[in-house]
């Protein structure tokens, strides 16, 4: 091979390893150094200040044994389920109820976890607080939006069939 | 040095001397064999003065590569070259550095306040 061609390449693979390393070092680095905490995301997105961080923290301390509570609630009804629906064929009476259970306490969990949002967004300025309750709502609510969503779509794309 | 005067009587028979060196001159030059030059000699010596003097190609064709190479081999160039590499990749590093980590806590709070079973 020519040697002109030789140094141009490797010129160019030096070039490739600096630009790449660089970017690679810049990317961790800057990992590294962002906090870890839970709620930094709060201040960082809705630029939120000490005072309205302290309170967004009280409310946050205060709804996690509440949510814990619940998640171990639904856990423990979804062990019942799946023992009422084990071995069967069918969708049993029991399986059913506990099948409503789990759904009433997924509601009421829901339901606690939007409440916990309200209260957060209330402690933000209100430009603020409107756009995390959205976001929140988004986030959390519109998963299942988007699945129903894309059943009652290919539902009715049968149905036209 | 002076040179020594051989001739005893130099006012005599100088003109016989000189005469005598220029017979011998001629006598020396046509003994001399002069080959003779070959044919279209002068031609070819004009051809070699004109590939000398004409910048040297190399085969393929590519001196564009080996001007190339050069640019990039100057050392002010090179590093020059290779800071701003390494300036750009960073800073497009800690900017992607940067989202990556807002999706990692935006993430880590949903993780903690709704749980997946929700979701």
């Amino acid at each position: 091979m020519n040697r002109s061609l030789v140094i141009l390449l490797g010129a160019l693979v030096l070039g490739v390893a600096l630009f790449g390393g660089s970017y690679f070092a810049g990317q961790r680095a800057c990992r590294m150094t962002r906090s870890a905490d839970d709620l930094s995301w709060l201040r960082d997105e809705f630029h939120l200040g000490d005072a309205e961080m302290a309170r967004i923290q009280k409310l946050h301390e205060g709804y996690l044994p509440k949510c814990a509570e619940m998640c171990a609630k639904i856990a423990a009804k979804k062990s019942e389920l799946e023992t009422a629906l084990g071995g069967t064929t069918n969708v049993n009476p029991v399986a059913q109820q506990k099948l409503a259970e789990l759904a009433a306490l997924r509601a009421q969990c829901q339901s606690q976890m939007l409440q916990h949002f309200i209260e957060v967004s209330q402690t933000m300025p209100s430009e603020q607080g409107r756009r995390y309750l959205a976001e929140m709502q988004r986030l959390t609510l519109g998963f299942h939006e988007q699945t129903e969503s894309s059943m009652s779509e290919s539902a009715g794309h049968e149905h036209h069939h | 040095m002076n040179k020594e005067n051989i001739n005893p009587d130099p006012g005599c028979a100088g003109g016989f001397a000189e005469a005598s060196d220029a017979r011998l001159g001629a006598q020396l030059r046509e003994s001399r064999v002069s080959p003779a030059l070959p044919p279209r000699f002068q031609e070819g010596v004009w051809r070699r003065i004109e590939e000398a003097a004409a910048p040297v190609k190399v085969a393929g064709g590519i001196t564009w590569l080996d001007a190339l190479v050069t640019l990039v081999l100057r050392p002010r160039l090179a590093m020059a070259t290779a800071a701003v590499l390494m300036v750009a990749g960073a800073l497009l590093g800690v900017r992607e550095g940067n989202q990556m980590a807002h999706q990692d806590a935006q993430a880590r709070y949903l993780a903690v306040v709704a749980p997946n079973s929700l979701r």
